[in-house]
């Protein structure tokens, strides 16, 4: 690679990660929102490189010495560095979906010992993971006869009745993502990937308070929402202002 | 004007992997304001027209066709820009450092300071393992320039493996993902040491220093007299950068490909045997490539299997994974890079079976 491909290559990659993370938000799509200052950083860091690899011709060798600076010898494969750092400019993917979501296990719900009473607003906003405890472990069934609002996005359940309303969360990036899934009964399931608020109360299956309770909802009713900025948290829905 | 020989390891070793491409590569010193000129008869033409060919048609493929709407190529696609993402910032510290290293740190520092004997050097080195924050990714960059250093390459491989499983953000990370489990944090750091320090002794014992490309056996020093310490530091930074970048999406792709392609049901299937769901999970670790500052939280969430196997998947996955081999075998040289990472991984699930016998 010549160099000045080499200084091409690393100001669009700092340009890319720039504008993933400090002009837009798309980085939330890829990695958790504490990265945004490193990536910051780093997409700096990449971009002085290059511009100071622009600047100066450092690479040339001293006239006559035969000290040269030869640093054509870089391999092929740093090639594939434009991969990134064009999709990142140009064609960012969006975050992970119904098409993962569907494909994975539901991610177990961690065991949560005393359940203090529930608010008394109606309709009760829930996440995906409070509500399937309430329905699983609670043993004071608060939950019943409530009617609690959930907000994720669709994910069709093959020839099951109902879909799924699904979060995904990660923990670090989008490579070790894991699935939250409540299935939800009455009306016609929507597309796949849009984002919904459901309304609604617990689809009664199973003995409510153990285990063998679905988490599942009898919606009232479906109304499609924008997709929140958290949208990789199973935590109530921040909207875009 | 001939080429002269590396500043900052960089040129001649860099020239012989990945592929074996062609034989009589002609590096050019760019003059600039050289233009181009018709290749003499007989004579190989440089490769990068071909790669730069290679990478403009992937990306037209990709920008320009019906398939990139398939969600799976899009879950692809996300997946390998976020293995890639998360780990540039990294990367980038462990090149930075490594420049730093090549070009301000004096040449006999790391041989003082380490004891003379390479026997004793592992261990020391293992330790030391400690003091870089980071993931996997920055480890090999500083690994290597260690050895250029003069430093055994037995005691950088041990820092190597151990730097990314023990440091401070990854215990803590660990402790929070197993919370009221201590032992597993315990456990992991144990058997994370164990492994690094026998990976290091079986080098002094069984290694060859062939395998590793002939740029690391040079033993050249850094700086050279005559030259500005900050270009040598940025130009060996932006090369060592470059080189592990491409590697790193090499592996990103890799490990994007598993994510995709195999269902998560596949997991349930294994974690019934004790001994398969080690094993299994071993290989799950090599295959997910996940960053090490997270793994313990997908170790976590396998809440089927028994916490060895999770122990397992803990101490291989910092030394072992799909874009740690690539990186290794872009810096190190590929006849190390297979060698290398079988033996780990063989090391480092005993030593967790034996840990977790122990403690868990």
């Amino acid at each position: 690679m010549k160099r000045p491909l080499q200084t091409l290559l690393l100001t669009l990659t700092g340009t890319g990660l720039l504008h993933t993370a400090l002009l837009t938000d798309t980085y939330l799509r890829y990695v958790k929102a504490g990265l945004r200052p490193a990536l910051i950083v780093s997409g700096a860091v990449l971009l002085l490189l290059g511009l100071a690899g622009a600047l100066t011709r450092d690479g040339q060798p001293t006239a006559g010495t035969g000290h040269g600076h030869d640093h054509t010898g870089m391999p092929r494969v740093a090639w594939l560095l434009f991969l990134p750092a064009l999709s990142l400019l140009l064609l960012p993917p969006p975050a992970l979906g119904a098409y993962t979501a569907a494909r994975a296990d539901t991610k177990p719900v961690a065991v949560q010992k005393g359940f203090g009473p529930l608010p008394a607003t109606s309709p009760l906003p829930l996440t995906l993971t409070d509500f399937t405890k309430r329905v699983q472990q609670d043993r004071g069934r608060a939950i019943e006869h409530r009617t609690v609002r959930l907000t994720g996005f669709v994910t069709p359940a093959g020839r099951d009745a109902g879909w799924y309303l699904t979060r995904i969360v990660f923990s670090c990036c989008a490579a070790d993502s894991q699935t939250v899934k409540v299935r939800v009964y009455g009306g016609e399931a929507p597309p796949a990937d849009t984002w919904v608020e459901v309304t609604g109360t617990w689809h009664p299956r199973g003995t409510l308070g153990t285990r063998t309770a679905e988490a599942a909802l009898d919606a009232r009713g479906v109304r499609p929402v924008a997709q929140p900025v958290n949208a990789y948290t199973d935590d109530l829905p921040l909207t875009p202002s | 004007m001939d080429k002269s020989d590396e500043l900052v390891g960089v040129t001649e070793g860099v020239a012989a992997v990945p592929h074996p491409g062609p034989p009589a590569r002609r590096v050019r010193p760019w003059p600039p304001g050289a233009g181009p000129r018709p290749s003499p008869p007989g004579t190989v033409r440089r490769p990068w027209p071909r790669g730069a060919a290679l990478t403009l048609a992937a990306a037209l493929l990709l920008a320009g066709t019906p398939w990139l709407g398939h969600p799976a190529v899009q879950a692809w696609r996300t997946v390998c820009l976020a293995i890639t993402v998360q780990a540039l910032p990294f990367l980038l510290l462990g090149t930075a450092l490594s420049g730093a290293i090549n070009a301000f740190v004096p040449a006999d520092l790391f041989t003082r300071v380490l004891p003379k004997r390479p026997a004793l050097a592992v261990p020391v080195a293992g330790v030391a393992g400690a003091v870089l924050p980071g993931c996997e990714c920055a480890s090999v960059p500083v690994a290597s320039s260690l050895i250029r250093r003069g430093v055994t390459p037995a005691a950088a491989f041990a820092f190597l493996l151990s730097a990314p499983a023990i440091n401070p953000v990854v215990l803590t990370a660990t402790a929070v993902a197993f919370p009221g489990d201590p032992a597993m944090v315990a456990a992991r750091l144990l058997a994370s040491l164990a492994t690094a320090a026998v990976m290091g002794w079986l080098w002094l014992w069984l290694g060859k220093e062939e395998w590793l490309r002939p740029l690391l056996r040079h033993r050249h020093t850094g700086h050279r007299h005559g030259h500005s310490r900050w270009t040598e530091f940025r130009l060996g930074f932006q090369h060592d950068f470059l080189h592990a970048g491409g590697f790193l999406v090499l592996g990103a792709m890799a490990a994007a490909t598993f994510d995709v392609t195999v269902p998560g049901s596949v997991l349930d299937a294994f974690s019934g045997t004790p001994w398969l769901s080690v094993l299994f999970l071993a290989v799950l670790a090599v295959l997910l490539a996940v960053c090490s500052e997270a793994d313990a939280f997908v170790a976590a969430s396998l809440t089927g299997f028994p916490p060895t196997a999770r122990l397992a998947f803990l101490v291989v996955g910092p030394m072992v994974d799909l874009k740690l081999i690539a990186l290794q075998a872009g810096t190190f040289g590929r006849a190390f890079a297979w060698r290398f990472s079988t033996a780990t991984t063989v090391v480092a699930v005993t030593a967790s079976v034996l840990t977790a016998g122990a403690l868990l």
